[in-house]
Formats: C-alpha cells, structure tokens, sequence
C-alpha cells in the first residue's frame, strides 16, 4: 500500500493548456491525470492524514477545513484563469492514478456535458448586507412616533413600532427582489445560497441575499456596471452589495439540473 | 476563529468601495455543499460533511437577524413567501429542534464528543 492517495481538484478539457504554480493540498505538486478528451487535476496526498479514518477526525476540525479548503480553492483559482473547469466536491480521493483515469472513464458523458455547459461563462456571487437599523430607520422616521405618556400613547407607539417594522419588511423584500432580478437579467443561470453565518463570514449587517450567477463571459462587465447601479440606488438603506468572483462554477456544476427556478 | 485573517482574493472592486475578499464562508458553502460529486476510491462517510454542515447551519439559524424581518428564502424557499407574521420564527425553532436532534444522532453514530 503506498503512503500517496490522489486528490482530485476539478476536471478541464484534455486540450487545455494548464498553469499551476499553487501547491496543492498538503503541499503537494498538482498534476494532471488525463483519459481521452478529458483531464483530472490531482496531486499527491499523504494517506496518514487522507485515508477515510483519520479524514473523518480531519474534517470535524475547522482549522484543518480551512486549510485543506482554502488549498483546493487556490489550485482550482489558477486552474480557473487558463480553462473552463468542473469542480469536484471537497475530498474526491483515489488511491492512485489508475483509480482517477477509471473514474473519468465511468463520468465520461457526464463531465463532459458539464463542461460544454460551463464553457464561456462564469460564476460570479453577488450578496446583499443592509443595516437593519438603518433600513428601519429610513422606511419609519422616529419623527413620525406618538409622544407622550400614559395607556394612549403607549398603545399608539406600539402600533407605530408594528407599522414600521411590517414597513421595513416590505422594504427589504423589495430591494432583494430589485437586486436579484436585475442580477438575473445579465446571467444564463442563478441560485440563491443559504444566508451566511456572522462567525465564518465577519459580515455585520444582515445579509439579505447571497446569490450565485452563470454569466456569459461578454456580459461580466455588464453584471458589475449593475451591480454599482445598485449599490448606488440603494446607499441610503445602508445596503452593501458585495461581488465575488470569478468563482469555479461549483453552483453550476452539475449542469442545467442544478439551477433553481427562479 | 478570527474573521479578521479571512481574505485572500481581491473580490471585484465597485467603484468607491473597498475591495474585500472571500471569507471562508464563502469557500466552504462552495467546496462543501456544492461542486460536482464522484464517489471517489476512499469512501468518506458523507455523515462526517454533513455533521460539520449541520454545526454550520445551527449558527447561520440562531444568531441571523435578518430572520426577524422575515427573510428565509434559505429554507428552500425562494420566493420570499412567509413574510407575514411569527410563522418563519416558529419554523426556525421547529428547525433548530431538529437539527439539534440530528446533530446529535451524528455524533453519536460517529463516535465524537461535539463541541
């Protein structure tokens, strides 16, 4: 049994020309595994640490997840900069090269369709973070509460408190749906994500959407112009519109299937 | 976990804002849950990923403020359709509940001690 496992990255077309200057996960050198049309971007894992026993005990470590994660993304990111790539989920191992060309064998049509669906384009992610305070504060000015003391006024001003807040709700459903459809218009292909969690994402405000777009490669310049539009619309709520990308199209993978109706 | 060593790629600068990069929220809800899926030669018990998900998941549900204006849309649902009333809080304690319950299964299956 050799001490080496195989992991696997992403898969490109065998044709692309590929640069990678990142090491990969565990420090080691990324490679290629090629099978017909198609070509695995691996590298070298130390089995102590990737064998499915110890890599359970791994993966429930944040910081180890990090590190591993942060290393497959880097690989993937340059990979990303030369060819059209499919990326493969965290942890896609194999014991060796002879077990990675049979799986590009196995996934042939499906890689491949992937492929073709990806070619062209990009996944660019687009979240929404307003201050709810601020929101609140811009949908029911405090100027406009009842005053006053006694059973009356308390009622009035817990009534007012309703409104605003049944306001500021309105509001924010308005806004996403404004940003994300606008967003929608330059893309092939969307998914709304799962709103983020404060710890692992240092965002303060209230992430409001967290999407996820296809966008062919002519219309990127296009998504940004509206996403500064947006901002600038929507500066006074105080909503921040942030823009990441290009991403490995992890969202849209899987092909057509993966996309959500809008 | 300090948010602040989080950046490392230039997310794409809009015109008088501040660059910021990925967090490792932003990678992990990538590398975890989406990409495609190959079963590859060493089968990792798929319970181990989604015990570290669910942990990820109980998180984003207890401390998102966003909830009390009603969006949810994450549940799975992308409409935005449960807007009106207290009903999205009742869901997210009926959620958390049975996340908490799973979680703890998991754990048990896999043998760790949690947290």
């Amino acid at each position: 049994v050799s001490d080496e496992l195989v992991w696997a990255y992403g898969v490109v077309p065998a044709r692309a020309a590929l640069s990678v200057h990142a090491t990969g996960v565990a420090g080691g050198a990324v490679d290629a595994v090629t099978d017909g049309e198609l070509t695995l971007v691996v590298s070298q894992v130390p089995r102590e640490q990737f064998d499915a026993e110890p890599l359970r005990a791994n993966l429930n470590d944040l910081d180890w997840l990090e590190r591993v994660a942060r290393e497959h993304e880097a690989v993937l990111d340059e990979v990303l900069a030369d060819t059209s790539v499919v990326p493969l989920r965290l942890c896609t191992i194999f014991d060796d090269a002879g077990g990675a060309r049979r799986m590009l064998d196995r996934e042939r049509d499906t890689l491949a369709r992937a492929l073709a669906h990806l070619d062209g384009r990009q996944e660019w992610g687009v979240k929404l973070l307003v201050d709810g305070d601020r929101l609140a504060a811009t949908a029911a000015p405090a100027g406009d509460q009842a005053h006053g003391e006694g059973g009356a006024a308390y009622l009035a001003r817990r009534r007012d408190e309703r409104h605003a807040r049944e306001v500021a709700r309105t509001l924010a459903v308005q806004i996403v749906d404004d940003v994300d459809t606008s967003l929608r218009a330059h893309a092939v292909d969307a998914v709304r994500l799962r709103a983020q969690n404060r710890e692992l994402s240092g965002y303060t405000g209230d992430m409001l959407l967290n999407g996820a777009y296809l966008v062919d490669d002519g219309e990127v310049d296009a998504l940004h112009v509206t996403a500064g539009a947006l901002q600038d619309r929507y500066d006074d709520y105080g909503a921040e519109l942030v823009v990441t990308g290009p991403w490995p199209p992890y969202n849209f993978a899987a092909g057509e299937a993966a996309a959500q109706p809008a | 976990m300090d948010p602040g060593r989080l950046p490392t790629r230039s997310s794409s600068p809009l015109p008088g804002r501040p660059e910021r990069g990925d967090t490792l929220a932003d990678i992990l809800e990538r590398v975890l849950d989406k990409g495609i899926v190959i079963a590859g030669d060493i089968q990792i018990n798929l319970l181990d990923i989604e015990l570290l998900t669910i942990k990820l998941r109980l998180v984003i549900a207890s401390v998102d403020k966003a909830r009390e204006m009603g969006i949810d849309w994450w549940e799975g649902d992308s409409t935005l359709q449960s807007l009106d009333g207290g009903d999205g809080d009742k869901r997210l304690e009926r959620e958390n509940r049975d996340l908490r319950e799973r979680l703890e299964r998991l754990e048990r299956q896999v043998g760790t001690t949690g947290e």
